[in-house]
């Protein structure tokens, strides 16, 4: 068989996988936006599969009209810009100097750093820290808590590592001092890392939700995920509610209600990754090793 | 290199933006916490924190803590009494978890909490957080007394000890059954009176398919929720003494179950023998939300069900998408099983429902307990129930009626009225209890008024409160919630396994049932009994 | 002076890690106190620092259960057989995608592939169920239509181990590969035109080029990987579990939930925590020794 013939075997087999891979992961998502447009009626009966069934747009409409709604998707986006830049910065200045070999005390510092991703004071003294130090109920409890990963302070690290140490003497020999080096030639040089983390750091602000149960409860310092688990999840957990009594429910959201809301909190973070793609571009490093 | 630098600089100048507009907007919230404190001058004005639920849904422009019952609060009661009313929203579904940290933190913990958790309760009452009230009640509460007349108020004891003040219920009833008479006269049958005509029925469902589903009938719909199995277990479990009854009976989270109570081997096989039959939902294992359960109803499925009483029959709700599915259906309350004395013994709620706590580093106990008084006054819980006469409601026959036509800002004012808001009731309390029966059926289509009804009698029938001990049991709270998940991995395993080796399973499970608690509660439970009967 | 002339020259980095290092002492090591609760019998209203030691008996206790050891040998085989499956999956899938040529399609699927990461795990029991039931779902009617029996997928303890995989994969590995291409912009382009005027193939090239040039991302994400061994999300087997298949689907994080934080009893998760705590750090530095002698790789 020549080469360009297994060439081309290769890329069908290939294309063709990856086509079926992105079916399954599309089709659920799929699924909820056909939820989001049908009936109730049709969606508890289980006749909504791929595409909506009795048509209809009262859920966006009454999704789009709730000003709480809004006014979340915007701390939201506040929320996520402010912890994605400041986590990106302080990992960035965390991840610099422990990359050098020859600094003393480096591997102290990594292992005080490791021993967080194990070891945690629990929720209770995490609660009376953020308290004693008056930030319930603000922002910053939202964002100073979880400032470093050190899951991606050690992906940093690796990819700073990757890069030729040869530039980087280059540098020092010409005088630039060591931060100098680190954002003139380090970071320039990890666009597509930076990115990565940036994305990771973002992701996990949306969608995190957990530590607001705890610290926030002013309702103008929800986030859009908050207020989705609570429509979601509310009244799901019936070991819970049970013992309220039928007389005590409130009438819950629609299924219809749940999938729009589960849209209307997606679909912003969802374009941030194509946005970020352009960071992407192979040869970076080339250009920078000729240059 | 060039170009990887500007591409760094742009980074570089988004950042810096990004940065500043962080910080504006959180000078912007931290500005605007420190304003709030002074209020008015008067003098000593108090603030009085109370808990509420948050479950994410309330109606444009209301928020959780600011809508037409916190406003109506805050006028009628607030301030009159010098009160500055603060609502402390706890997400529902995270409310234990929640509620734990902030007693364990000291401070900032609401001046009122609740919760329906009886072991929350007793850790709370036994770990010595809470403010004993009988003397605040005596000097502050004598219309909460009232309205919690009779024995409603020492389900608030702990170890004889006023630790919480319970909310009442209005109506006792929690199971129905309900079956499609529409394929009975189909096939000619009558309604089962008994279990064992039941299981007649359920294999006629099967075999002859009066529903033409086309294979799919599932005679029996099942879940792995109580409401669709507690009917069913304990119409087996034996008469039994009184001895029996208090040391074998579990009482894990809120509720009893039947573990060891004589009966509860027959229920189990008698389970196994449906789901070996093919009577009942094969993937009950899975239903835990009943999602799956509703849908087989809706679509013209499910045969027979139990469920709690009024869950079927609300407007748009499954017996109305079933008309819409199927429109020569009937799903009707019947009450088929039996014991062996032919009783149709079931469990009804206790007379309380949710725990109401100050806890001790509350300074605001005494308005606490205004406040509480406040909200039993008859005239306050017809208005927060029901709204304002003439816009929400008018009166027939002593009973406040929801004008139906009302525009939906008017409605909207009690999208949160019940129990959330009027925290000491739990249903509607219009008059006596026949009032109050009318008044709950109202709430549902008039269509389905006649089968509410009965399925409210039938939630009635033969019922039994749950067990009651002097003291907590320790064990209960400790293994409770980790046996409860023993409990229904017994009730799927045994009923999922081939006959021939139920017994075995029934064993094995059983045993790891009394390892992990089981047999520690029992312990505990006989001690308590025998000390109880020195007495 | 060789101390003030070190210093001198590196004070820099010395300033760059005062700020990382001060959050580390008052977030994480700050509420480090709070650990004293495994040894304590807690007391809500007397507080951490207020309730009654009790030395190593929590330990004792929950070593004695049962439901512990069921539940830690059911971590440890999820994040095993997770391992086996779920860890190289987005390390293929982004090789795969690495290898396609037309720009718009690499992109609109690498878009697509990330999505299932941030659907919440609540919605997606919903659809396991839709799609993996035994009465209704999905494959069991294609399979029961083309005349098969149907498959316990998620009743069946060894059938559910399937499901669990199966949704793991398809749940993360799109996510993974994010990382995974970030380091393959690094590598060489030159590289694989030198490699295609030799006329080395697509495997080679694959084996030769594009592996190495991950192996650092490859090495240091096993290394955290096995240092989670013993640590487990909460939800996936939460959601995915069911009744049936406890026996499997029990696991610690799961465990302590039920029986820790439901109901109150602080001192016991904290007994698991510091117990997972400590493997979590042995398994860590084990793996990095083992990778430094075996590859030159390390974390640390």
């Amino acid at each position: 068989m020549s080469e360009r013939a297994s060439n081309r075997i290769f890329d069908t087999v290939n294309v063709i996988l990856i086509t079926a891979f992105v079916f399954i992961c599309l089709a659920p998502f799929i699924h909820i936006i056909a939820i989001s447009f049908s009936s109730t009626r049709a969606v508890t009966s289980g006749e909504v599969t791929l595409f909506p069934v009795e048509f209809s747009l009262q859920a966006y409409k009454s999704v789009l009209s709730d000003n709480s709604m809004i006014r979340s998707l915007g701390f939201t986006i506040i929320l996520t810009l402010l912890t994605t830049v400041m986590c990106m910065l302080m990992t960035i200045v965390a991840a610099y100097p422990l990359t050098k070999k020859k600094l003393k005390g480096r591997k102290f510092f990594m292992f005080i750093i490791i021993v967080t991703m194990f070891f945690s004071g629990g929720i209770i003294p995490e609660y009376i820290l953020v308290k004693d130090l008056n930030l319930l109920n603000t922002i910053w409890a939202l964002v100073l808590p979880g400032l470093i990963s050190p899951f991606y302070l050690i992906i940093l690290i690796s990819f700073f590592n990757g890069i030729p140490e040869s530039l980087e003497e280059a540098a020092e020999i010409d005088g630039t001092s060591q931060i100098g080096t680190m954002l003139r030639i380090i970071l320039p040089l990890s666009l597509p890392v930076i990115a990565t983390l940036s994305l990771f750091y973002a992701v996990g602000r949306w969608n995190g939700f957990q530590d607001t149960l705890l610290y926030i409860t002013r309702e103008d310092l929800y986030p859009l995920q908050l207020k989705l688990y609570q429509l979601v999840q509310n009244n799901m957990i019936s070991d819970l509610t049970s013992n309220e009594g039928p007389t005590a429910v409130v009438k819950s959201a629609t299924e219809s209600l749940k999938a729009a809301s589960v849209i209307f909190a997606t679909v912003p973070i969802l374009i941030v990754y194509p946005w970020l793609q352009r960071y992407f571009v192979s040869g970076v490093m080339l250009g920078a090793v000729k240059g | 290199m060039a170009a990887s630098k500007k591409k760094w600089g742009k980074l570089g100048k988004l950042t810096l933006a990004m940065l500043m507009v962080g910080t504006v907007v959180l000078s912007g919230c931290s500005s605007s916490e420190s304003g709030g404190e002074s209020g008015s001058g008067d003098e000593k004005q108090v603030t009085l924190k109370v808990e509420i639920f948050d479950r994410g849904t309330p109606p444009s422009p209301y928020t959780v803590t600011d809508n037409y019952l916190t406003r109506y609060i805050q006028d009628n009661f607030g301030t009159p009494n010098n009160i500055n009313m603060e609502f402390v929203p706890i997400p529902r579904s995270e409310e234990i978890k929640k509620l734990n940290v902030l007693m364990a933190s000291g401070g900032d913990v609401p001046d009122i909490v609740f919760t329906y958790d009886t072991p929350t309760f007793n850790r709370y009452a036994e770990q010595g957080g809470l403010t004993e009230l009988t003397d605040l009640i005596n000097e502050h509460g004598p219309d909460l007394k009232k309205f919690l007349d009779g024995d409603a108020l020492s389900y608030g004891q702990y170890k004889g000890e006023q630790f919480a003040v319970p909310s009442k219920r209005a109506f006792l009833g929690k199971y129905s059954s309900f079956i499609r008479t529409d394929w009975l006269e189909k096939l000619g049958m009558d309604v089962p009176q008994t279990t064992d005509e039941l299981y007649e029925v359920l294999k006629a469902f099967k075999e002859k398919d009066p529903g033409e589903t086309g294979g799919k009938v599932i005679p029996f719909g099942m879940t792995i929720e109580p409401a669709q199995y507690d009917p069913l277990i304990w119409s087996f479990i034996e008469p039994t003494t009184e001895e029996q009854k208090y040391t074998l009976t579990q009482k894990l989270g809120s509720n009893d179950y039947p573990t060891l109570l004589p009966g509860f081997k027959e229920a189990l096989q008698f389970m196994n023998k449906l789901y070996n039959e093919g009577l009942i939902s094969r993937d009950f294992s899975l239903d835990e939300d009943k999602k799956q359960l509703y849908q087989d109803v809706q679509n013209g499925l499910t045969g027979f069900l139990t469920e709690d009483y009024p869950n079927l029959y609300y407007d748009e709700g499954t017996y109305d998408n079933l008309l819409k599915n199927k429109p020569e259906a009937k799903l009707e309350p019947i009450d088929p099983f039996t014991n062996s004395e032919g009783k149709r013994a079931k469990p009804q709620y206790a007379p309380n429902g949710m725990y109401i706590m100050i806890p001790k580093s509350s300074e605001r106990s005494v308005e606490a307990i205004k406040y509480l008084n406040w909200l039993s006054k008859p005239e306050v819980l017809l208005a927060m129930q029901n709204g304002v006469e003439g816009e929400n409601y008018k009166m027939v026959d002593g009973i406040p009626m929801a004008i139906e036509d009302a525009p939906q800002e008017i409605k909207d004012r009690l999208h949160n009225a019940g129990a959330d808001t009027s925290i000491i009731a739990n249903g509607n309390f219009v008059g006596t209890e026949e009032q109050n029966r009318e008044k709950m059926t109202s709430n549902f289509p008039e269509r389905f008024q006649d089968l509410h009804r009965k399925a409210m009698e039938i939630s009635m029938t033969d019922t039994f409160l749950p067990i009651n001990f002097d003291r907590p049991i320790e064990a209960e709270g400790k293994y409770g919630t980790n046996l409860q998940s023993k409990y229904e991995e017994m009730i799927v395993k045994t009923a999922m396994a081939k006959p021939a080796d139920f017994d075995k399973t029934f064993e094995s499970a059983m045993k790891d049932y009394m390892v992990s608690g089981g047999q520690a509660i029992l312990d505990e439970r006989t001690e308590a009994y025998n000390e109880m009967k020195s007495k | 002076m060789r101390g003030t002339v070190y210093l001198r020259r590196y004070w820099q980095l010395y300033a760059l890690l005062v700020l990382p290092l001060a959050y580390f002492i008052i977030f994480k090591y700050g509420p480090m106190w709070g650990v004293q609760i495994a040894f304590k019998d807690f007391n809500f209203f007397q507080g951490i620092g207020g309730s009654e030691w009790i030395g190593l008996e929590a330990f004792r206790e929950v070593f004695q259960t049962q439901d512990f050891y069921r539940t830690l040998r059911n971590t440890l085989m999820l994040n095993s057989l997770d391992l086996i499956v779920s860890f190289p999956a987005p390390l293929i899938l982004a090789i795969m995608l690495h290898e396609l040529r037309l720009a718009w399609f690499k992109r609109l699927s690498q878009t697509i592939l990330y999505i299932p990461h941030f659907i919440s795990w609540v919605i997606i029991g919903g659809i396991v169920y839709q799609v993996f039931g035994t009465q209704s779902g999905m494959i069991n009617n294609v399979l029961m239509s083309l005349g098969f029996d149907s498959v316990p997928f998620l009743t069946e303890k060894n059938s559910w181990l399937i499901t669990y995989l199966a949704t793991g994969v398809w749940q993360s590995a799109g996510w993974g590969t994010i990382l995974y291409l970030a380091a393959l912009t690094g590598i060489n382009k030159e590289l694989y035109e030198a490699a295609e005027v030799d006329g080395a193939g697509r495997f080679k090239r694959i084996w030769f080029i594009t592996l190495p040039g991950l192996k650092t991302t490859i090495v240091t994400l096993l290394i955290i990987s096995l240092g989670n061994m013993i640590a487990i999300g909460f939800e996936r087997p939460f959601v995915i579990g069911n009744k049936a298949v406890l026996e499997y689907a029990d696991v610690l994080s799961t465990y302590v939930y039920r029986t820790g934080l439901e109901s109150g009893q602080y001192t016991m998760a904290t007994v698991v925590g510091l117990f997972q705590a400590i493997v979590g750090l042995v398994f860590i530095l084990g793996a990095n020794y083992a990778s430094k002698k075996l590859t030159d790789e390390s974390i640390i």
